[in-house]
């Protein structure tokens, strides 16, 4: 890493050291020696001195792009940690990789995106990871009222989790305060077309230089433009194909570059009529380019209430019951072992989001 | 596709779009998927032109990313839930129509989809003052069925005629005409609609798969393009002006027998909340009973009154299901004979 810096610009050494003041021109190392040397005429004095401030002037340049490089390549956080229970053993989405989360309506994808959400800009003290997140959403499916709801839940959860028995009163300011910080860290896009969403993804780039903290982006969802591109495409499938192809390409050197992970969410467009485990049905559908950037494919389906809690409620009054959903996960990352790894995990949809059974 | 013309930006000029168009950009999208320094040497102009020019195109033409708690505050302020009127439904509801969302409702013929858009039409514009647009692609609606459910309500002409006047009807009998009126509607004619009293709160189209459902099937996709575009321009709609959308939808078999929606899986992520109405089974001796059992399908938000009371079907587990009558809105069992005395002492 130094060295490839080192190449670029000789000068980073000297964004460590604090960059001189023009105020004061004892600390620049070029006018010590000319102090020290002593000679020369006041209009030779004079004129190395402007020379020196424009090389200082360049150096303050060169080494603020030495920053910004800094910014680009190391401090966007890992999120191989994001969950767990979702991927095989020490499979989780590394830096530059996309996880595509498939399956029809009904099965749990956005409630999936609002857990990891969640984890993402809740603050440490609540399990969460305090990075910034982008939420690219296309068919207008974010419901900020249920994602305020699951960060209330979870930010309660973690205060009694940290006060124990301590009996200091937890004012409605201060939970207001950890909710607007949670949410400031979220930024939502909505997108009404493909061609939007692919001027979007380069005007995203700029934000994504400037804000380092910025580690995940969701789409919710890549599928929601399909059918008006082949409308608009007409009869070749390659002018079908054209802006979603573009966008991927995109989103593959933003990926490169930025070094962020991409979760995305898929719709089914196929009905499974022979049960649920019909391989077509889970064929992805979407445009080659999308496909090569997938690394790993969680597949969502609705699981069949459990027998024995059918068999102990009866008859009227409270019941409990929770739809039990299960996820899928293949990857076929080539970071960690090479070689394809899966998972199947079940969760509930609950008040605080997604739980994991 | 955004198509280059002159005068889009300053210093997009008929020059520069000449030999643009010379080395094949010829959209916004081209110009800004493009580099900016190999297409600055081929059109011999300057650089930092190309750029000022793709900036400024890009301002014009994305979307702005908006902060989560900007978002959030918004929305506080600018949704409302509508009551349908019927306290059952709103219960399944999770206390009645959100704005800003679409909510579907699917049943077989004479299962009450149509009365329950009449009931939430009268209910919004009688009770709450506000302004309702009811697009009808079916002929089902009369003025006369509404101005009956609103005599049950109040005696006062004046005011039945008010909120008579409160319900805009459109009715048009295919997809075109449905798009045009929408994005009309988005375009200026909600704030037209809304003067004389309460702004436009609800917009209910009675049935939108009768205009849709003759286009899908076959190999030709311009059908679920065509779907694709009225599910997005209702979404802004709903969204942008906080109006809650209502839409009807039939009903088909599944491969396993189930009755489930119509229109398809590519439909199914479109409405936030489904509800699907069914005739209730009562004796033989009862026909034509006005008993009609809704079940909540799809919801964002029923997942914390789970634990209201289920009629349990064995079939579909953890689906909420609530019955109710449809004589509600027009003096319910109770008040029907009322209904009646009120008939003979007009006549």
């Amino acid at each position: 890493m130094f060295q490839i810096v080192c190449l670029i610009s000789k000068t980073v050494w000297i964004h460590f050291v604090p960059i001189p003041d023009r105020t004061e021109p004892d600390k620049r190392p070029g006018t010590a020696l000319l102090r020290a040397a002593g000679t020369g005429s006041e209009s030779d004095r004079a004129r190395r001195a402007a020379e020196e401030e424009e090389e200082d002037e360049a150096r303050v340049e060169m080494s603020e792009s030495g920053t910004q490089l800094f910014a680009r390549l190391e401090a966007r956080r890992c999120l191989k940690d994001i969950e767990p229970r979702l991927f095989p053993d020490d499979g989780g989405p590394d830096h530059g990789e996309v996880v595509e989360v498939y399956g029809p309506e009904g099965t749990g994808k956005t409630e999936l995106l609002y857990h990891l959400l969640s984890r993402c800009v809740l603050p440490e003290a609540a399990g969460g990871l305090e990075v910034d997140v982008v939420f690219v959403d296309t068919d207008y499916s974010l419901d900020m009222l249920r994602l305020v709801s699951i960060l209330d839940t979870r930010l309660n959860k973690g205060r009694t989790t940290l006060k124990g028995l301590s009996t200091s009163p937890s004012s409605a300011g201060s939970d207001e305060a950890a909710l607007h910080l949670c949410l400031s860290r979220l930024l939502v896009v909505h997108c009404s077309s493909s061609s939007q969403l692919l001027l979007t993804l380069h005007f995203l780039e700029t934000t994504l230089s400037s804000r380092s903290s910025l580690a995940l982006l969701l789409i919710d969802s890549m599928s929601a433009f399909y059918w008006s591109d082949r409308g608009e495409g007409g009869a070749s499938i390659s002018k079908q194909e054209e802006k979603l192809s573009k966008s991927s390409e995109l989103l593959g050197r933003l990926l490169r570059d930025y070094r962020i992970t991409i979760f995305a969410t898929c719709h089914a467009i196929r009905r499974s009529n022979s049960g649920p485990s019909s391989s077509e049905t889970d064929r992805p559908f979407l445009c080659r380019p999308w496909q090569r950037l997938v690394t790993h494919r969680l597949l969502c389906s609705r699981q069949e209430a459990d027998p024995d809690q059918a068999g102990s409620d009866r008859g009227d009054g409270e019941q409990r019951r929770r739809r039990v959903f299960r996820v899928h996960c293949t990857s076929s990352s080539l970071s960690s072992t090479g070689t394809k790894g899966s998972r199947t995990s079940s969760f509930r949809v609950t008040d605080g989001g997604v739980e994991f059974i | 596709m955004v198509i280059l013309r002159e005068g889009m930006c300053p210093g997009l000029d008929e020059d520069l779009l000449r030999s643009l168009r010379a080395a094949d950009i010829r959209t916004v999208e081209d110009l800004v998927s493009s580099d900016s320094e190999e297409l600055a040497q081929k059109c011999s102009v300057s650089y930092k032109a190309l750029f000022a020019i793709r900036r400024v195109l890009l301002a014009q033409h994305t979307a702005f990313p908006v902060s989560g708690a900007d978002l959030y505050e918004e929305l506080l302020s600018s949704t409302a839930i509508l009551s349908t009127g019927n306290p059952s439904l709103d219960k399944l509801l999770d206390s009645g129509l959100f704005t800003g969302e679409i909510t579907e409702l699917s049943g077989g013929p004479g299962s009450g989809k149509s009365q329950v858009c009449f009931g939430a039409a009268v209910h919004i514009s009688h009770h709450l003052k506000q302004s309702v647009i009811y697009i009808d692609t079916t002929g089902g609606l009369t003025a006369s069925r509404l101005l009956q459910m609103l005599r049950s309500e109040t005696t006062n002409t004046d005011e039945q005629m008010e909120a008579l006047q409160r319900i805009r009807i459109v009715r048009l009998f295919d997809v075109y005409a449905l798009l045009d009126c929408l994005y009309g509607l988005c375009g200026g004619g909600l704030q037209q609609a809304s003067v004389g009293g309460g702004s436009v709160k609800a917009v209910i189209v009675d049935s939108v798969s009768a205009v849709i459902a003759p286009l899908l099937g076959g190999k030709q996709s311009e059908g679920m393009s065509l779907m694709t575009q009225v599910a997005g321009v209702l979404k802004t709609m709903a969204k942008d002006f906080s109006v809650a959308a209502l839409v009807t939808n039939h009903v088909t078999r599944s491969g396993s027998g189930d009755v489930q929606p119509g229109l398809g899986v590519s439909w199914s992520h479109v409405p936030r909340t489904r509800i699907l109405l069914e005739r209730v089974e009562t004796a033989p001796s009862v026909s034509r009973s006005s008993l009609r059992s809704a079940t909540l399908i799809k919801s964002s938000r029923q997942v914390q009154a789970a634990h209201r009371v289920l009629t349990l079907n064995p079939s579909q587990p953890c689906c909420i299901k609530e019955e109710f009558d449809l004589r509600w809105w027009s003096g319910a069992a109770g008040g029907a004979s009322g209904k009646r005395k009120l008939d003979q002492a007009g006549s």
